[in-house]
């Protein structure tokens, strides 16, 4: 009885830690969420649903910010996820040359989002620029573009970005999920006769399901909160075209001082990220998974 | 080897606690008065200067030796996000800068400033630029520089192609189609940063001369679609139409229009004086002065050039230390150091006798007393959110849209925001 109680002390550490960094602060927002609070006054008013109802029915730039979101976020979440399995397949083996690819396409994930950022509004500079560049050598010059400038493709110039940033992360996830497939299983779909695309439908994809449930949520939640980047290369702009929920719920808080109203956007953009985590989590049925 | 391992991981963790009681915002020391000595911080944004504050602080120290001066510099975007924070608290930003417009209206809501209206430095600052840091009677911040936000251009290039500053949008139109024959483009134009929220100020200047057109935009009393800003929207259309901008300005930053100004593929840039310093650092060879378009017939126009007060030193009203602070204060406003950091930082400032060094500031210092240049209108609009409308509809024009529907955009997010 008292190991048992014992027990329960090791909870405590982790307890307080994480009621201190994520309970406090997401009760605080949603206590603020119904105030008017500028962020810096002692006093405020409690305004019921007021911020809700004004981001809900009466603030266009938020519903801009939740349809640019979406748009980032499934471009990111479709190709990332592509890309990463496909590079994951590629490298999967333990050889040198292999493992050397696998730390070479993981390294765009230790640089900080602000190198990032540099290094790609230098790439994506319509003049000077290296793509623009590289297509006008290759005769392409009716693809160059001005990639961040152009409200209509900004926003999946910076999921690109997003993309080569993140990928190889996600490939070390996919490479863990593949290595975890047991290797009777594809000398059964050998012997059956099934075609590599067999195989992989079959074997491959329906075993990968915890890795690509755990890929898929994070890089939809990562997406969500592309803050950084989208603030060093485009601070939301031109005319709000990659402005997205993080960056809005700053400028709102940080620039016209609103933090009552930033964080009744801070609690819609919760409970937007659980609703489509829970939608994907039903999706891949990560949990039929069996051997 | 268990008791090894301890030390190991002990020793990184007495390193790290180390590092990090070392690591300040600063650098410097922890801003504790320390014997006799009082510290107090300067906290402020143009890390550019560092270097010329470095020497200022150390003349201020020999001649106050009871005072160390701390400074705390923030990259502008980040001190517009939480300089209030901190100054609230009190520890940090004994003296502090804040900018015009909105940062300025939040800080005196909060009662940020201490009073300086009676204080003997205010004298030494010009009277007439000093305004935007007063409310309700009092000098709350003293602003410090004084920056033109109208475009740089290359003078010796117009001598050479024998053209005249024009002095209406006729001429402005016949000068840049000159420009273009010559296979120079006109305007640079930093869409990608702060290309929108600097030219909007010289396009708009004689289209809207009531200098409340904003405080009436966000009451209610005026709107975006009227004539004074679908005009300027239209202004914007003719120059990216026209291609006195270059193709995808929107996608160029500060710098890259900067190089264009430098290499001389562009004749002027979209920005303002305070870019003078950094384009003679690329190409020491050019003449610059400074050039606004006049967007109205020359009989109407009213304006020759935008001016910003700004980077406005102030006193913390929660600090300790504030008799402290005022003598800093007042010590950067004697002239030979107002001198000292104007020539090392190439800024005009609002600090009266001050002897203007370099070849630029000279040559454009007839635009302090000669010219008739009216305050930064943008900085008037004090709703960020407001703000950021009237810019979009900006971006969206030289997008492609066009001016009305555009303005009626930005008109829409304006009713949405309105106090």
């Amino acid at each position: 009885m008292k190991t048992s109680k014992t027990i329960y002390l090791f909870f405590l550490p982790g307890l307080i830690l994480y009621s201190i960094f994520f309970l406090y602060p997401t009760a605080s927002a949603l206590f603020y969420s119904f105030t008017d609070w500028d962020g810096f006054s002692e006093a405020f008013q409690f305004v019921g649903f007021h911020n809700f109802e004004r981001a809900l029915t009466g603030d266009s730039i938020f519903w801009k910010t939740v349809g640019n979101n979406l748009k980032f976020m499934l471009v990111v979440v479709i190709l990332q996820t592509i890309v990463a399995l496909a590079f994951a397949m590629i490298v999967l083996k333990n050889t040198k040359t292999t493992v050397f690819l696998r730390a070479l396409y993981f390294f765009p994930t230790i640089l900080s989002s602000v190198s990032v950022a540099f290094i790609w509004s230098f790439i994506y500079d319509p003049s000077l620029g290296i793509l623009n560049q590289l297509l006008e050598l290759a005769g392409l010059d009716f693809l160059a573009q001005n990639w961040l400038g152009n409200a209509n493709i900004a926003i999946y110039s910076l999921a690109i970005t997003q993309i080569w940033f993140h990928a190889g992360q996600m490939l070390i996830v996919f490479v863990a999920g593949l290595q975890a497939i047991p290797q009777e299983m594809y000398e059964v779909a050998k012997i059956e006769g099934a075609s590599k695309w067999q195989t992989f439908r079959s074997v491959t994809w329906p075993l990968l399901a915890p890795s690509a449930t755990i890929v898929v949520a994070y890089t939809t939640i990562q997406s969500f909160k592309a803050f950084d980047l989208v603030f060093a290369m485009t601070g939301g702009g031109p005319n709000n075209s990659t402005e997205i929920i993080a960056t809005y719920i700053y400028e709102v808080a940080f620039r016209s001082y609103q933090f009552g109203y930033a964080s009744s956007i801070s609690v819609i953009f919760m409970i937007i990220i659980a609703f489509i985590t829970f939608l994907q989590f039903k999706a891949l049925r990560s949990d039929r998974v069996s051997y | 080897m268990k008791r090894t391992s301890f030390s190991l991981w002990a020793s990184m963790l007495v390193l790290l606690l180390v590092l990090t009681g070392c690591a300040g915002e600063s650098g410097g020391s922890s801003g504790e008065d320390s014997g006799d000595k009082t510290t107090i911080s300067f906290m402020h944004w143009r890390n550019e200067d560092k270097a010329v504050f470095d020497e200022i602080i150390a003349e201020f120290e020999d001649a106050n030796p009871d005072i160390a001066v701390e400074m705390n510099i923030y990259p502008s975007d980040q001190y517009q996000a939480t300089a209030q924070r901190m100054l609230q608290e009190g520890s940090t930003g004994d003296v502090f800068t804040s900018f015009p417009g909105a940062q300025f209206e939040s800080l005196q809501k909060a009662g940020i400033f201490a009073d300086l209206t009676d204080e003997e430095f205010v004298s030494k600052f010009d009277e007439n630029l000093i305004s935007v840091g007063q409310k309700d009677g009092k000098q709350l911040a003293l602003p410090y520089q004084l920056v033109f936000n109208i475009p740089v251009y290359n003078k010796g290039m117009f001598e050479e192609l024998g053209l005249e500053v024009p002095k209406s949008w006729t001429e402005f139109q016949e000068m840049a189609d000159t420009l273009l024959e010559n296979g120079i483009t006109p305007i640079a134009f930093p869409g990608a940063d702060i290309g929108p929220n600097q030219f909007m100020n010289s396009m708009m200047m004689n289209n809207a001369l009531d200098e409340d057109v904003f405080a009436k935009l966000q009451s209610g009393e005026e709107s975006l679609t009227n004539e004074w800003w679908v005009k300027t929207l239209e202004d914007f259309q003719l120059l990216e139409q026209k291609g006195y901008i270059q193709k995808n300005a929107l996608g160029t930053n500060a710098d890259s229009a900067m190089a264009m100004v430098a290499n001389e593929e562009a004749a002027m840039i979209a920005s303002g004086s305070y870019h003078m310093a950094s384009i003679l650092g690329l190409n020491p060879d050019l003449q610059l002065d400074l050039l606004a378009p006049i967007t109205v017939e020359e009989s109407e126009a009213v304006y020759e050039g935008i001016n910003t007060a700004t980077f406005m030193l102030a006193v913390n009203s929660k600090s300790e230390k504030q008799e402290q602070a005022k003598k800093f204060i007042d010590f950067l406003s004697e002239p030979e150091i107002a001198s000292k950091y104007a020539n090392g930082t190439g800024q005009h400032l609002t600090v009266t006798d001050v002897n203007y060094e370099s070849e630029a500031l000279k040559n454009t210092a007839y635009w302090i007393d000669e010219k008739k240049t009216r305050f930064q209108p943008r900085f008037l609009i004090t709703n960020a959110q407001i703000e950021d409308a009237v810019l979009s509809s900006i971006e969206n024009v030289l997008g492609g849209e066009d001016p009305m529907a555009a303005a009626e955009a930005a008109q829409k997010i304006v009713d949405e925001n309105r106090e």
